[in-house]
């Protein structure tokens, strides 16, 4: 076809028209370089968000033509096709088809390709096209193109297309100029690129877009793209999104659909072929192979030869693991000390600033507290966040999730799966947000469900108190504390495998997923973007902390607070008489069976703010004076809970509570700020309800066994 | 769905777990669901494709256009292939 632009479809705004900033949109298939392109298109001038309704990462930045105009520029997510599979996937589509209210249609939209791939890469730009709008192409990676010994003419692919085409190498910033220069043009020409839809659905094609135009009123071009998905791919609701079909195009697509099975047309498969063979054309003329292209293993080959290999792969693996955690466990530490500085002197200008009161209190000991409680682990999520960066812009953590698949197919999750869980292990929070490129709805909400399992560092204090409680002498070999730390982290791993499997199975039963991922080359990481990606993760964080959280802890500030009891009695009494203290007696029937007592209960009830609080409200309750010094408090604190003792005057708590309660935090769900983040990414309180009923469940179940047995076999 | 029609079955097309590491094929044949058959081809993976098997068993390493692709090997096992050339085993 020939897809020579009408008039009456022309941009709303382009380059020269003042009325609006006109708005490109940034495609590309996944590790073609997008990223690093809109940095160096936008510098630090972004705002990252979310789509509404979806929780899609919205990354909207401004950059500049070459006479000074600003423009605006979506970097939409990564896709290998419009015919979307992922919510990420289904948001580029809607916005290049202008399906989405919240985000204006774009008027122009620059292709990223990986130029060493450029077969598979053109698939995506060949549909793009077809949407008639003006489009810029950019081929990224030149440099590497030629080293693997491809030849690609420039000029004749523009000529082809009869679109701008830019080589480019934005790592390194060439090519960048040219591209803000065509992007500055006032005109952009429509490709001239033809290619025939096969006979045996150019009649559907037609029919579909004739209605798709009167019926659901498309403009024309869109019809004819959109006709193409719905044959595209076969689930028509999906296609549709969230704008349904209207009757009769459901029809006519339905009544195709049958006689293309009778007559045992693949209308899917012809078409998708018709696309590669027309790129298979297109190529042919434009890139020639210089040279042996199969002339030995590359660079990457020699590398996977290890990172992939079924014993190596694991060696390598398990040693980027442990360097990982590491440096999240020791490099966190003094940082974790200036924020709690930093924190302490914001809390001294507060208090020197407002007078002693309801007021004071509310701010400093509900407020600032509660968000010095969840900042305190920024360090340890940006190092986390670093190491997640380096490991994807290497390349690496494709074949990460490539080794992880053979274990996660044994539960019925794939490679995919392995990201969010390993997040997981420093806050479940990001690793939940991590599940977006999760492709199956089901493995999406399996590993949401099961994430909050994964030891996360604010299980690290209480498991640190409580292990010093049951074996508080030097005397006990170092190992041995190392042993139980790991148990723990064992417990929660295979909790959430144990349980992954079990959805699997019955709730969220499907068909055992196929992983299918692209393992990019090798690449030396770009610094300055895995910097701001981490810059940015953490900033999302921090605004979590300064909204939701802040609400939070202010909510469990005045349940620990109140009622007030008289001035005379100490905080241990005022903390027992509050709605908190309150609380833990309420539901000590409920705990006594796993042997622990309402003083424990308010702990658990406290821990709802953040797991490490339990330590916190352990102090107050055992009546433990603060020195400043961590060691000192920790050491004081285990004295403190090592001498407490239930009105019988035996000891509450014994190596069988501290383990039990070591395993109840292990199992249960106590953070209310994970569950706030799965009820956004689920869209509703179904599953966090849910996840908070059955991990707690276990938890309590599991906690009733282990003290039970416990107890009958005389520990 | 377009599932396999029966007359593109051929009894000496492998599965791509099958074909040997380093071994060449053509793929010939989808098997499974549409939304799979979509996906794979979308990835490269289309009738008449060549793809070179670098190395897997359970958890298949291949090469299409120039481009890794790793696949589980319930969905290798998937896509039938001709063998063109390679080492045998």
């Amino acid at each position: 076809m020939s897809s020579k632009l009408p008039s009456h479809i022309a941009p709303a705004a382009t380059p020269g028209t003042p009325s609006r900033q006109p708005v490109y949109a940034l495609v590309g298939n996944p590790n073609c370089g997008k990223s690093t392109l809109f940095n160096a298109l936008t510098g630090l001038k972004q705002k990252v968000g979310n789509y509404p309704g979806v929780t899609v990462e919205r990354k909207v930045g401004t950059a500049y033509t070459q006479h000074g105009h600003p423009l605006t520029l979506i970097d939409l997510p990564g896709t290998y096709s419009l015919a979307a599979r992922s919510p990420d996937e289904a948001v580029t589509r809607d916005v290049l088809l202008g399906r989405r209210a919240d985000t204006a249609m774009p008027d122009r939209i620059v292709c990223i390709v990986d130029a060493t791939n450029l077969e598979r890469n053109l698939y995506l730009v060949h549909q793009i096209l077809d949407l008639g709008r003006p489009v810029i192409l950019v081929l990224n990676m030149m440099d590497l193109a030629r080293a693997a010994g491809l030849d690609i003419r420039v000029a004749r692919l523009e000529k082809e297309l009869g679109i701008p085409v830019i080589a480019c190498e934005a790592s390194k910033g060439t090519g960048i100029i040219d591209l803000k220069l065509a992007m500055s043009r006032p005109e952009l020409p429509l490709s001239r690129h033809a290619w025939t839809v096969p006979a045996a659905i150019a009649t559907a094609v037609s029919e579909l877009q004739a209605s798709l135009q009167d019926n659901d009123k498309k403009p024309p071009l869109i019809a004819r793209a959109e006709a193409l998905l719905l044959l595209t791919d076969q689930d028509s609701v999906r296609v549709a999104g969230s704008t349904p079909l209207s009757a009769r195009t459901e029809e006519i697509l339905r009544g195709w659909e049958k006689r293309w099975e009778t007559e045992g047309t693949d209308w899917a498969g012809v078409l998708v072929n018709a696309r590669y063979d027309a790129i298979g054309e297109l190529t042919a003329e434009v890139v020639h192979t210089a040279g042996d292209l199969a002339a030995g293993p590359s660079a990457s080959d020699r590398i996977d030869s290890v990172a992939t290999h079924p014993v190596w792969g694991w060696v390598v693996l398990g040693s980027i693991m442990a360097v990982m955690f590491l440096s999240i466990f020791t490099f966190a530490g003094v940082p974790m000390g200036w924020i709690e500085g930093l924190m302490a002197t914001v809390s001294g200008w507060v208090s020197a600033l407002l007078p002693e009161g309801e007021l004071h209190d509310l701010i400093i000991d509900g407020g600032l507290a509660g968000i010095e409680g969840v900042i305190i682990f920024l360090p340890q999520i940006l190092i986390l966040f670093l190491f997640i960066g380096l490991l994807e812009s290497t390349g690496y953590m494709a074949r990460a999730a490539f080794i992880m698949d053979r274990l996660m197919s044994k539960v019925g999750l794939n490679g995919r799966s392995f990201i969010p869980l390993l997040s997981s292990y420093a806050c479940a929070i990001p690793g939940i947000m991590a599940a977006r490129t999760i492709e199956q709805p089901k493995d999406r909400l399996v590993t949401i469900l099961v994430a909050p399992f994964m030891s996360c560092s604010a299980r690290l204090p209480v498991y640190l108190l409580l292990i010093a409680a049951i074996m508080p002498t030097d005397e006990v070999p170092i190992g041995t504390k190392v042993g139980l730390m790991l148990l723990m982290y064992a417990l929660g791993t295979f909790g959430a495998f144990g349980f992954a499997w079990l959805f699997k199975k019955t709730l969220l039963r499907g068909a055992p997923p196929l992983m299918i991922m692209e393992l990019p080359p090798y690449r030396l990481p770009r610094l300055r973007d895995v910097f701001m990606q981490m810059v940015e993760r953490g900033g999302l964080f921090i605004k979590r902390a300064g909204t939701v959280i802040f609400a939070l802890s202010v909510v469990l500030w005045f349940l620990a607070s109140y009622p007030k009891v008289p001035d005379d009695q100490n905080d241990t009494d005022a903390l027992a008489h509050s709605y908190a203290g309150r609380a833990g007696h309420v539901i000590e029937p409920a705990i006594a069976p796993l042997g622990f007592d309402w003083r424990i209960g308010i702990g658990l009830v406290q821990s709802l703010a953040a797991r490490e609080v339990f330590n916190s409200a352990m102090s107050v309750i055992f009546a433990v004076e603060e020195t400043g010094d961590e060691d000192a408090d920790t050491g004081h604190l285990r004295d403190a809970i090592r001498a407490a003792e239930r009105p019988d005057g035996t000891p509450l708590f014994t190596p069988l509570i501290c383990l039990n309660l070591m395993i109840f935090y292990v199992f249960s769900m106590q953070c209310i700020s994970t569950l706030a983040v799965v009820k956004r990414e689920t869209n509703g309180w179904k599953w966090p309800l849910f996840q908070l009923g059955y991990m707690t469940g276990f938890a309590w179940l599991v906690c009733l066994g282990v003290y039970q047995v416990g107890t009958a076999l005389g520990f | 769905m377009p599932d396999s029609t029966p007359e593109r079955h051929r009894p000496h097309d492998l599965p791509l777990c099958q074909l040997p590491a380093g071994g060449i094929g053509r793929v010939m044949n989808l098997q499974g669901d549409a939304a799979f058959c979509q996906r794979v081809r979308e990835m490269g993976f289309g009738e008449k494709a060549l793809v070179t098997k670098v190395s897997g068993n359970s958890t298949i390493l291949c090469q299409v256009n120039g481009c890794r692709i790793a696949l589980s090997h319930q969905a290798a096992s998937q896509i039938l292939v001709e063998q063109v050339t390679g080492r045998l085993r």
